[in-house]
């Protein structure tokens, strides 16, 4: 009888599907067939299988993954409830190749290997475009292909290594929180009552009173202990055992591994002390260290909280329901996911917008402050954009509905606020993996020193390895960069500065110099007439060359065009209009020739012309004469004054690069006290230019997200002001919500503060772990000074980060 | 050495995931169905089969040492040495272990016959014997584990701690089904194995530091 039987992966064992030996191992037939296998015990078991034709012990299994065993069928049916289109709508964006992205929350996570497992697992899933795994949030983020994979696959594959994922639903967040922040009190309350009592007879016995204590006193005392002690190491330590487990899966260890391991050590030594009654016990160590282990959690856990729903609370502050005018104008209300771009809505005064919309009336007063951290309400106009999330101010708007839910600005900050959260910056991967290397040296040196110790005097061995595990147990270095990378992250985003990097953070203190664009940066970019002149020669009234110009500009598209089609109400004709490009409008007016342009255009009529406004860019003309002159401009922001001034007092060289002539761009420089200008600058020259800088060290660029992608792309750390619309679209590093140039400076403010307490945080911690090492291999740490020295050195580390918070 | 039986305690635990993937799903598919009864009829003769050993070795180390004053310490020596050799072996770093496995197989030979007569076995003393040869497949983890019983002193001794260790082995095989798909997953992981690899040599390292250091006392 021969079966055809499913063939293992290749490279592992037929029999047990473990990765074969390196000289291909052992061979074994099995129906016929000749198999690898890895052991003279798989060639054994696979023989007598064989043998006993119990081969549909091999058929009916699963070869693809050998940790994969299906779920039972009701936890299957409800992750593929999740396959149904319009439920998925809701929660996941589309994307134009076809390819769909959403966030789920995970519960279960502990630590950073959690997040490495789940990331490994779901990235060897064929049609996984990306995974990203945020531990701080638990979140994952998750590209796919629907036609190659299906979402239930996916939620599966996580359920497999033993964390439920479901879509990330900002509603039930808050509660996600209490239960979490639950989970830490009950623990921690456990823990600081049991170590009270501990403590307190261990002092007792320690000093003083010792000697009025009997033997029968003493092993009662330690009984005491052992009960107070057992619930702290069952229930209280359960976050550190869990997270360490999930480590060692990951072959990842981290710091939960020696403090598993002390814990557990200096519990069951201590017991067997207590139950033989001979030895030391040290069930207040036990205590103590898990109390302030937990506090430290605790206190990470809040301070990731905070800085979480901050962008939660935006959500939560969409409306579920929207106002519908319908075709006939009555209005009806509908739930918000079942708006369509092109309804129209009404907002009422007071209420906040359930989606991104245009507005239909003539204006409206909004406020943006959730968007843009901007409390000043804005006057928008009809056509503009309106955003999800601003409160309508003044009387009920009508909109036109452009994007709903996830497709929102709104969303978008929410994602970009994530996405920077669950980007690691370098520094803290450097800081992480450092923790981590430090993890496996201290289990090194732990076991040395076990060892060494063992031959000096075997009795003291465990109790200086003990000390050893607890004391250099570098808590303090992986929450150094976290906490602080985290505050910063919060309080930027409170001050309306999205982060797509957080490495920015990082590379800022090497810049030396910032580039600024001027048009819409230092400027409104909002162009207005500043100046016109008129040539007393001219045969005409200067509101009959007015009339002309305006009626000119009208054929034109160039943006200084804008400001000179409202110059008077004095209508005139013209005909025979065409553009020459690059330089201006050429027309018939009143059967002369007539051209609206640069001034290289009219020289070409009148070589010897110059302007009488030196900064006027705009010149009208006829064969016989220059008739008019006009200056447009855009505003200088009323801020830019005093952020130049400031960036300036922070070390950094201001360098203005623009397209505009050095005439125009002189002044405005001169006014702000930049020194340094580069004027006609074609996008090719303002790229140019930064790489040359670039050359000395890292530079930042502020400018303009659209027109000028390719210089921010090339800076180190790009900057650009929010066109909220936009926001998809921009590359740049940091984006400022508040369109005012004052926000810069918080960024260099905050980056620059959260560097100083990072560099704090891991100077600090390196200090510690690397100075206690020696101390505590030579025994000179007693378990409980241990647990104090351990935990004071986490949480000064805590506090400092959490100033960020303030 | 009340120190020596945990060791042997250990080794059984530490091979969980070893267990798990070679004989996990087996027994059940041996005993017809795996319920509790006849799972534990099962391993009972497993375990009987390794404390059988365990006397064996006992008894004839026992034998040996009457004749040898620094017996102990050299077999306690060469038993640190086996356990670093498992330790090894469990975190995949060196598979010298599977030697020791091939001189199992002539034995393992001459017992597969027998074994095809209880194909299926569906008596619980039948499921009991079927056990008990299946305890003699080649293993390097029951190999390594013998190196302990050695040391025991007795025939006695021996089998204690051969049985401490089948125990050890015990839920890994046992409650296979109870373990949720983490605790398998994890159990199973390379991360796991690498662990309980260190622990063994950590082990190792103690034990032949204290062998070494008894021999400085003797000498």
């Amino acid at each position: 009888m021969s079966k055809v039987l499913p063939e293992a992966p290749p490279g592992l064992c037929f029999h047990c599907l473990q990765p074969l030996p390196d000289d291909g191992g052992y061979q074994v037939v099995i129906a016929d067939q000749q198999r690898p296998v890895c052991c003279y015990g798989c060639q054994a078991v696979a023989e007598t299988i064989a043998q006993q034709n119990l081969l549909h012990f091999y058929q009916y299994r699963d070869t693809s993954n050998p940790l994969a065993i299906p779920l039972v069928p009701e936890e299957l049916q409800q992750l593929s409830a999740y396959d149904d289109e319009q439920l998925q709508q809701q929660f996941t964006r589309t994307h134009d190749d076809q390819s769909r992205s959403m966030t789920l929350s995970v519960e279960g996570m502990t630590c950073s290997a959690c997040a490495w497992l789940i990331e490994q697992h779901l990235a060897r899933i064929a049609g996984v475009v990306q995974a990203q795994v945020n531990a701080t949030t638990e979140r994952v983020h998750i590209t796919w292909v629907p036609a190659q994979v299906k979402l239930s696959t996916l939620l599966q594959a996580i359920a497999q290594l033993g964390y439920r994922a479901l879509p990330f639903q900002s509603a039930t967040q808050e509660q996600d929180f209490k239960r979490k922040r639950r989970y830490f009190i009950n623990r921690l309350g456990v823990a600081g009552l049991a170590t009270m009592q501990v403590m307190m007879i261990a002092v007792a016995l320690y000093f003083g009173v010792l000697s009025e204590f009997d033997e029968n006193l003493k092993q009662f005392m330690w009984w005491i202990s052992l009960l107070f002690a057992t619930p702290v190491l069952l229930y209280s330590a359960q976050p550190f055992y869990l997270s360490a487990l999930r480590s060692i899966q990951a072959q990842r260890p981290n710091m939960d591994v020696p403090v598993s391991i002390a814990l557990l050590g200096a519990y069951g030594a201590s017991a067997y002390a207590t139950i033989t009654h001979q030895g030391e016990v040290y069930f207040e160590s036990v205590a103590m260290f898990t109390f302030f282990l937990l506090v430290g959690r605790y206190l990470e856990l809040l301070a990731k909280q905070k800085a979480l729903s901050a962008a939660a609370n935006l959500i939560k502050l969409l409306p579920a329901v929207a106002d519908r005018e319908g075709a006939d104008g009555e209005i009806e209300t509908v739930p918000v996911s079942q708006l369509h771009p092109g309804d129209v809505i009404r907002v009422l005064s007071g209420h906040t917008l359930p989606a991104d919309g245009t507005l239909l009336d003539g204006t409206a007063l909004v406020n943006e402050s959730v968007l843009t951290g901007e409390s000043r309400p804005v006057q928008k106009h009809r056509g503009e954009t309106m955003l999800a999330g601003s409160i309508n101010q003044q009387q009920t708007a009508r909109l036109q509905v452009t994007a709903i839910q996830q497709d929102t600005v709104l969303a978008s900050i929410i994602a970009l606020q994530d996405l920077a959260l669950s980007r690691k910056p370098k520094l803290a991967q450097v800081a992480e993996r450092l923790a981590n290397q430090f993890v496996v040296q201290v289990l090194i040196m732990a076991a040395l020193t076990f060892l060494i110790w063992t031959w000096i005097d075997p009795a003291e061995a465990f109790w200086v390895t003990l000390a050893v595990l607890v004391a250099t147990c570098p808590c303090a270095l992986a929450l150094a960069a976290p906490t602080a990378v985290t505050g910063a992250i919060h309080k930027l985003n409170k001050s309306g500065v999205l982060l797509r990097n957080a490495d920015v953070l990082q590379v800022l203190q090497q810049v030396k110099t910032v580039f600024v664009d001027k048009t819409g940066t230092l400027t409104s970019g909002e162009f207005k007439l500043q100046q016109s002149y008129v040539a007393p020669c001219s045969p005409y009234a200067s509101d009959q060359l007015h009339a002309i110009t305006q009626a000119l500009e009208h054929y034109s598209e160039h943006p200084l065009a804008q400001p000179l089609r409202q110059l008077t109400t004095t209508k005139c004709q013209v005909s025979q209009v065409e553009t020459i490009t690059g330089a201006g409008l050429q027309g018939i007016w009143q059967n002369q020739s007539v051209r609206l342009g640069s001034l290289a255009f009219i020289q070409q009529w009148h070589p010897e012309y110059q302007p009488h406004l030196p900064q006027a860019q705009v010149f009208l003309a006829s064969v016989a004469g220059v008739w008019a002159e006009y200056q447009v401009g855009d505003q200088l922001r009323s801020d830019a004054q005093i952020g130049v001034a400031r960036l300036q007092q922070a070390g950094f060289k201001v360098v203005m690069l623009t397209g505009d002539r050095l005439e125009l761009a002189q002044p405005i420089a001169q006014q702000l006290g930049i020194t340094e200008v580069q004027a006609n600058c074609l996008p090719a020259d303002k790229l140019a230019y930064v790489s040359e800088a670039q050359q000395q060290h890292p530079v930042m660029m502020i400018g303009d997200g659209i027109n000028d992608g390719p210089v921010l792309a090339q800076a180190d750390i790009s900057v650009t002001f929010g066109h909220a619309a936009d926001l998809a679209r921009t590359a740049a590093d940091v984006v400022l919500m508040r369109n005012q140039f004052s926000a810069v400076l918080s960024f260099v403010d905050i980056a620059a503060k959260s560097r100083t307490i990072l560099r704090q945080n891991i100077i600090w911690a390196l200090v510690y772990n690397v100075g206690i090492l020696p101390v505590a291999m030579f025994g000179l740490v007693t378990p409980y000074i241990a647990a104090i020295g351990m935990s004071v050195s986490s949480l000064i580390v805590l506090l400092n980060s959490l100033r960020l918070y303030r | 050495m009340q120190i020596d039986a945990v060791a042997a305690l250990l080794m059984g635990l530490a091979g969980a995931g070893h267990c798990l993937m070679m004989c996990g799903g087996l027994a059940g598919a041996l005993s017809g169905n795996a319920s509790l009864p006849r799972l534990l009829a099962y391993n009972a003769g497993r375990i009987s089969s390794y404390t059988i050993a365990g006397a064996i070795i006992g008894a004839a180390a026992s034998q040996i040492m009457q004749n040898m004053p620094d017996g102990l310490v050299y077999l306690r020596l060469l038993a640190a040495f086996f356990l670093l050799v498992l330790g090894l072996y469990l975190g995949g770093w060196w598979l010298g272990l599977q030697r020791l496995e091939k001189l199992g197989i002539p034995l393992w030979r001459a017992l597969q016959p027998v074994a095809v007569k209880f194909r299926q076995a569906q008596s619980m003393p039948a499921l009991y014997l079927a056990g008990m040869l299946w305890g003699w497949l080649p293993c390097g983890l029951v190999y390594s584990a013998l190196s302990w019983a050695a040391l025991s002193g007795s025939a006695s001794q021996g089998a204690l701690y051969m049985a401490l260790f089948g125990l050890g082995t015990l839920p890994a095989m046992v409650a296979f089904g109870w373990f949720s798909q983490a605790v398998q997953a994890f159990l199973k992981s390379q991360g796991f194995k690498q662990l309980m690899g260190i622990i063994m040599i950590l082990y190792a390292a103690w034990t032949a530091i204290i062998a070494l250091r008894q021999l400085g006392i003797l000498h």
